[in-house]
């Protein structure tokens, strides 16, 4: 799988909010990609940066800087990068000698078309492309608008394509229901009638309406009973065998990640810090933080339980970041982790001494 | 092991434009001291009903058809909204799943923290003041009764009044012990905390309102017994001062160095032991002198020598004669009180029951069971105490049975005739005909029955008992008693104490800057930190019972992992009793020392976390445990097919027979009782009687058991490896 070209590339992903003054690095420089038929699992804390980092993929904001390409496209493209590099280049120029100038003057020339075709892929990527994309929300209650029945909800796509002739839209409807195990009757019910398995079954029927290529569930489960958990993964499951189907898939629920994920990475305070193939994750985490989440999930073994020790995990104390900024290296074919030089000499001492 | 709370037999229903929905039928469970006790099941299983019927708040349209909920003598079913009141988040307290819909956004959580304290604050002392008292006179009676001797009533008076005295001192004593020791154990964590960023040079940001915290905490701990303020007290305040100032100049080495200071000074007053304020009270009220000048452990000896040389061994042994006497006439009156049940059960026997007959037992009982009350026991009997309340609530709905069955049933003949005409039409019915809701008065009569038979069994049982009492004990309990009623009596909770107690209980729940936090909103706060915030609230009045509802279910791993922790350490530090409500199985693997798995408003198996993780019995068990995957899943995940059933309509047999591959014919008509498979292990499943065929559990429940069991072994084999 290695060797096939990335569907969906993500490069150095930046999302920041602004609140006043106060800027909010929600992602900071993320870079991953996603093959076809493959299963990324998005894992951290509450507040971590997963989410947004779906949403910014799907295009629900604008992204700060990097590149989203998708199939080869680029379908998304923010310019606080270029914009940064300018203007530390400008501020060099106050002191430059003549022949850097000259340098420096292109570069900033450079950077000024690179931004211009940035925003143009931004305005004018290609929306057949991006309806390719779906997203299956946390949760199933708030995300079905409560007035319109489930035939308008997973429809509406259809609709907003253009799609106009009713019988073809009440096929596509029906046929949907049935692949996610409900039956046509639903069609003119509304969602309060559900249960909150059915209401999460209605949700992927709509993202899957539109032969999307790739879907972005957002803690799909979460919000979910044990019992009714299982029935939606089976259900996700089966849709990706049949399909072909591309999963980002994001929870906090980490047994259910390594169940359902060939890789996984983890986030922390918007940044990768670790990224590899989900045995070998679970098998040997090598960040701090990766340890302090493993070492934090309950399993059903109360013996097991009795003796857990959480690992915590503190920032200030692990890293001395100080002097030698730390950066995404890879340690292993396919094993990603943020460190520096220090660290990463460590680490391989560690694995090679294995 | 003490039993805390006790839940026999509980049916809880709603009305519903639909019909009677029956969420809870039947169930039955205790709760020990200091045990927690997971319930799971399925959303809509009964879980949060049952708890909102033990803490009182089921909605209006619901009915307790019957059952007993036995909390400190008292059934909670049969109580007052005004008994309540005192119960409610004092005694039991509750965590709600979602921290952010109970919280109140518009008040700061300082507030909302210090409301509850304020408010119990003075009915609390008010409360101690009269145990205290009204235990003392009791106990004065006694005395004077059990001696026999006229003449020594004034002298043993005079004891009592003396305990009263000194008792307040002692408290008083101890209270201001306990400020400067709990001081100096704060200015030394903090210490801890901000040495350790000191020393890699980067202080975090409450790096300040901690150094401040240091100064006053450091300060208040100067205390004879702590902090000898004769010795230490200039240096202290001067090393306190200079803190901020140092801070402020960035002279980390300098700030450092008067830390560590500090930090010795504090170390050895915390290392001098506790001296005996009992004693000491004693000793400052009426020896007339002052402590005398010696290191802690001789000065309670020599206390010790001087209180019961004085008073103490007197004391107590008036007060042993004063139980052992009192003892006695309870005695005698139980046994006069098994024969008054033996002849009252005529009356509630008969055919049809008469009313005014009934009425006058009941009160003449109650005379009787009443005199089995000991007036110096402590602990309350809970049988004796809710004979009576239940008893009255029997006779009520027999007596209103009588009068609403016959309206009930003409009412329901009235509905079945328009439903039979709809029917002989051939026209569907929109609606479905429900059972007429009569009081069945045989029923009734058998609980009654049941009441007498239970208080009889119970007294014979005190009665066999009552050889082997150990009065020394129990004096000595009794002098507890009244310790921790006189310290509740000078316990004041002005506005100040509360805020601080509400700071250190924050502190407690892992809020770090406190002090800043306790003015802010809780929008203010992310999830987890607002959880805590409602865990902190909850155990503000020192409960004995804390009820969480899917406390973590909100959270994601590192901060549920944090809760837990939270709350398995504030339960042993505190003794709590807990009832942990969960639908993840992972979490009550952590928490639980027994499991009770619900479903459909009844528990289909009971027994430790053992018996249910390693050899669940029922099928419903063994399909939530194959349904959730572990980190070693690999298969397809077997997810229960189905929904729950309507509770409208509960099914006649086993209520999980439908979704149930295992189920078999009689599942279908009959409902399976209790088998016991261990002392601590029970199962509602037919496929536990002897004549069913044998079953394995499924393939994913064997797999998972076995791994469990290999992963232990090799953890024990290399330990510390674990991930």
């Amino acid at each position: 799988m290695s060797n096939q070209e990335p569907l969906l590339k993500v490069e150095h992903l930046c999302q920041y909010f602004k609140a006043g003054n106060f800027v909010t690095k929600a992602v900071d420089d993320v870079s991953f990609d996603i093959k076809k038929g493959e299963v990324f699992g998005l894992v951290g804390e509450s507040g971590c940066g997963k989410t947004t980092t779906g949403r910014s993929i799907i295009k629900l904001y604008n992204i700060t800087s990097g590149n989203i390409i998708f199939k080869g496209q680029r379908i998304a493209a923010g310019t606080q990068g270029y914009k940064d590099a300018i203007k530390a280049a400008q501020e060099e120029m106050k002191t430059a000698d003549a022949a850097r100038k000259a340098e420096l003057e292109a570069f900033i020339k450079k950077q000024k078309e690179e931004i211009k075709s940035a925003q143009h892929d931004q305005k004018h990527a290609d929306k057949k492309l991006v309806t390719q994309i779906q997203m299956i929300f946390q949760d199933p209650i708030a995300s079905l608008d409560p007035r319109m029945t489930v035939r308008e909800i997973i429809s509406e796509g259809l609709v907003i394509q253009g799609e106009k002739d009713k019988k073809v839209i009440d096929q596509k409807v029906y046929e949907m229901l049935e692949l996610v195990g409900l039956v046509p009757e639903h069609a003119s019910r509304y969602p309060h009638e559900f249960s909150g398995g059915q209401r999460q079954r209605i949700g992927v029927a709509r993202s899957i309406i539109m032969n999307p290529e790739i879907i972005i569930a957002d803690e799909p489960v979460s919000a979910l009973d044990v019992s009714v958990q299982a029935q939606v993964i089976n259900l996700l499951n089966e849709l990706r065998e049949r399909f072909g189907l591309t999963l980002l898939f994001i929870a906090h629920d980490l047994s259910v990640v390594k169940y359902f994920s060939d890789r996984i990475g983890v986030m922390y305070f918007g940044k990768m810090v670790e990224m590899a193939d989900s045995d070998e994750l679970f098998a040997h985490p090598l960040h701090p933080y990766t340890k302090s989440l493993l070492s934090a999930i309950p399993l059903p073994d109360p013996i097991y339980e009795r003796q857990r020790k959480r690992i915590t995990y503190n920032p200030l104390a692990e890293h001395d970041y100080t002097e030698d900024k730390p950066s995404f290296r890879e340690v292993r074919p396919g094993h990603f982790v943020q460190c520096n030089e220090a660290e990463y000499r460590r680490i391989m001492e560690q694995l090679n001494g294995k | 092991m003490e039993n805390k709370l006790h839940v026999q037999d509980l049916r809880v229903s709603f009305h519903t434009s639909n019909g009677k929905v029956q969420a809870v039928r039947g169930i039955n469970f205790d709760l020990a001291k200091g045990e927690t006790l997971a319930i799971v099941g399925e959303s809509g299983s009964g879980k949060s009903v049952t708890s909102k019927a033990i803490l009182g708040i089921l909605a209006g349209n619901s009915i307790v058809e019957s059952g007993e909920i036995i909390y400190d003598g008292q059934d909670l079913l049969k109580i007052s909204e005004e008994d309540f009141h005192k119960i409610r988040g004092d005694k039991i307290a509750m965590i709600f799943q979602d921290p952010m819909s109970s919280l109140n956004p518009i008040v700061r959580i300082g507030n909302q923290l210090t409301e509850a304290m304020i408010l119990k604050g003075k009915i609390r002392q008010k409360e101690s003041r009269n145990n205290f008292n009204g235990y003392l006179k009791v106990l004065n009676a006694k005395m004077v009764e059990a001696c026999g001797d006229k003449s020594r009533e004034a002298e043993l008076t005079e004891k009592c009044k003396k305990f009263d005295k000194f008792e307040i001192e002692h408290t008083k004593l101890e209270a201001a012990y306990n400020i400067a020791h709990e001081g100096a154990e704060e200015a030394l964590d903090d210490i801890e905390v901000i040495a350790f960023e000191l020393e890699k040079n980067a202080p975090g940001k409450g790096a300040a309102d901690r150094l401040k915290d240091i100064e006053r905490y450091a300060k208040s701990s100067l205390h004879k017994y702590v902090v000898d303020p004769e010795v230490y007290r200039a240096e202290v305040e001067e090393l306190a001062g200079s803190l901020s100032g140092k801070f402020k100049d960035k002279d980390y080495q300098g700030l450092l160095k008067s830390l560590y200071r500090l930090k010795e000074i504090l170390s050895t007053g915390m290392g001098k032991g506790v001296p005996n304020f009992f004693r000491m009270g004693y000793y400052v009220t009426f020896s007339g002198q002052e402590l005398p000048d010696m290191p802690i452990d001789e000065l309670n000896e020599y206390l010790l020598k001087y209180l019961d040389e004085n008073f103490m061994l007197e004391f107590l042994r008036d007060a042993e004669q004063a139980l052992a006497y009192s003892a006695g006439i309870t005695y005698g009156n139980i046994r006069t009180a098994i024969g008054e049940l033996e002849k009252a059960r005529a009356a509630f026997a008969r055919e049809k029951l008469d009313k005014k007959e009934c009425q006058a037992t009941a009160k003449h009982l109650g005379e009787v069971v009443k005199n089995t009350i000991d007036p110096l026991a402590i602990t309350k009997d809970s049988v004796v105490y809710t004979f009576l309340p239940g008893l009255k609530s029997e006779l009520e709905s027999y007596f209103g049975g009588v009068t609403g069955n016959v309206r009930i049933l003409r009412k329901y003949e009235k509905e079945k005739r328009k439903y039979d005409a709809l029917v002989a039409k051939g026209k569907k019915p929109g609606w479905e005909l429900a059972d007429a809701a009569v009081t069945d008065l045989e029923l009734v009569k058998a609980n009654i029955s049941h009441l007498i038979d239970r208080l009889s069994a119970h007294y014979e049982q005190i009665l066999s008992t009552s050889e082997n009492r150990d009065y020394r004990a129990e004096t000595i309990a009794v002098i507890d008693y009244l310790m921790a009623n006189a310290s509740g009596v000078v316990a004041k909770v002005t506005p100040q104490i509360a805020k601080q107690r509400a700071i250190k209980l924050m502190e407690e729940v892992g809020i770090a800057e406190p002090h800043k936090r306790y003015r802010q909103y809780p929008f203010e706060f992310s999830g987890g930190m607002r959880q805590r915030i409602v865990i902190a609230i909850a155990l503000a009045a020192n409960p004995d019972i804390l009820i969480c509802d899917e406390p973590t279910t909100a959270l994601d791993v590192t901060i549920q992992s944090q809760i837990l922790e939270l709350i398995n350490k504030l339960q042993k530090e505190r003794q709590l009793s807990v009832i942990f409500i969960t639908h993840d199985l992972g979490v009550v693997a952590n928490m639980a020392d027994r499991v009770a798995v619900m479903y459909a408003g009844k528990i289909v198996e009971y027994g430790t976390a053992e018996d249910i993780f390693y050899h669940a019995a029922h099928p419903y068990t063994w399909a939530l445990m194959s349904s959730m995957p572990d980190l070693d899943t690999n298969e397809k995940l077997s997810a229960i097919p189905g929904t729950p059933p309507n509770m409208i309509y509960p099914p006649k047999g086993d209520a999980f027979a439908p979704r149930n591959k295992y189920a078999m014919k009689i599942d279908f008509e009959r409902q399976p009782p209790m088998f016991q498979i261990s002392d601590t292990h029970y199962a509602a499943t037919w496929l536990l009687h002897p004549d069913a065929p044998k079953v394995d559990p499924p393939k994913a429940v064997m797999d998972r058991i076995a791994r469990m069991n290999e992963r232990r072994k090799s953890n024990d084999e290399q330990p510390g490896t674990s991930a």
